[in-house]
């Protein structure tokens, strides 16, 4: 067996994405996802898209999403809750 | 120390997407970072580490201050670009695009038995850059040869690059 592991796959790349994105991976890991994200076209925009995601999340404000948007939005988590 | 560094098209880093001061007849702004591989740090290649970061454009990048080693790029505390590397054009990005298929094939259908859904996925990778085909070509020999054939295949891959681009080793 090799001494280090070589690449990953796409589904532990998006095991990997959140701490990649909060920076807590391990050097080695964090070198195998961007090798990763070099050669594969698919988990490049899922990363991208990720972090769109999270720069939106982060400029919205409950005050600023209309009623009629909102208020369905909390009876869906309620009801997801509840389930 | 003299190393190499990959950026988009556009002259940003992939990861980082830190704009760089691109060098034209003389040698881009020095820029500075603390040291943290994979977060923080100018993060260049090595002759041996290109396949893993192939990209849009390449450039010959002065390193220095604190230097970490990793496995497949090092990360420095200084840098700047001196100057690109020409040769990494289309015509040398299709043609090592090629070189990575014929040498697929060549494994995929020296192996027993033939790997023939692998080439196919080596075929298909072709149009889409350097990264995808190199990638594919090395798991194709790890399939084909076992665990240490994919960094054979790497080593190879660089060796090519090296020479192409004539970068002297």
């Amino acid at each position: 067996m090799p001494e280090f592991r070589e690449h990953i796959s796409c589904r532990e790349l998006v095991e990997l994405t959140s701490d990649y994105i909060e920076n807590a991976l391990s050097a080695e890991d964090a070198e195998l996802m961007e090798q990763h994200l070099n050669y594969c076209a698919g988990c490049e925009r899922y990363v991208d898209e990720m972090l769109r995601t999270i720069r939106a999340e982060g400029r919205l404000r409950e005050e600023g999403v209309p009623g009629e948007t909102l208020t369905p939005i909390i009876t869906a988590f309620r009801e997801r809750r509840r389930s | 120390m003299i190393a190499y560094k990959f950026l988009r098209a556009d002259g940003t880093s992939p990861f980082a997407t830190f704009r760089w001061d691109l060098p034209d007849t003389k040698p881009g702004g020095w820029v500075e970072a603390r040291v943290d591989p994979c977060r923080s740090g100018i993060h260049a290649c090595r002759p041996g580490d290109l396949p893993f970061w192939a990209g849009d454009s390449l450039y010959e990048i002065e390193v220095d201050g604190e230097i970490v080693e990793g496995r497949s790029k090092l990360v420095a505390s200084r840098g700047r670009l001196l100057r690109p590397v020409d040769a990494w054009d289309d015509e040398l990005r299709g043609a090592y695009a090629r070189a990575c298929a014929e040498r697929a094939h060549e494994l995929a259908f020296g192996a027993t038995p033939p790997l023939e859904d692998w080439y196919a996925m080596a075929e298909a990778s072709i149009d889409q850059g350097a990264g995808p085909i190199g990638f594919v070509t090395a798991r194709i020999a790890e399939e084909a040869l076992g665990p240490d054939g994919h960094r054979t295949e790497r080593a190879r891959q660089a060796a090519w690059l090296v020479e192409q681009l004539g970068l002297g080793g």
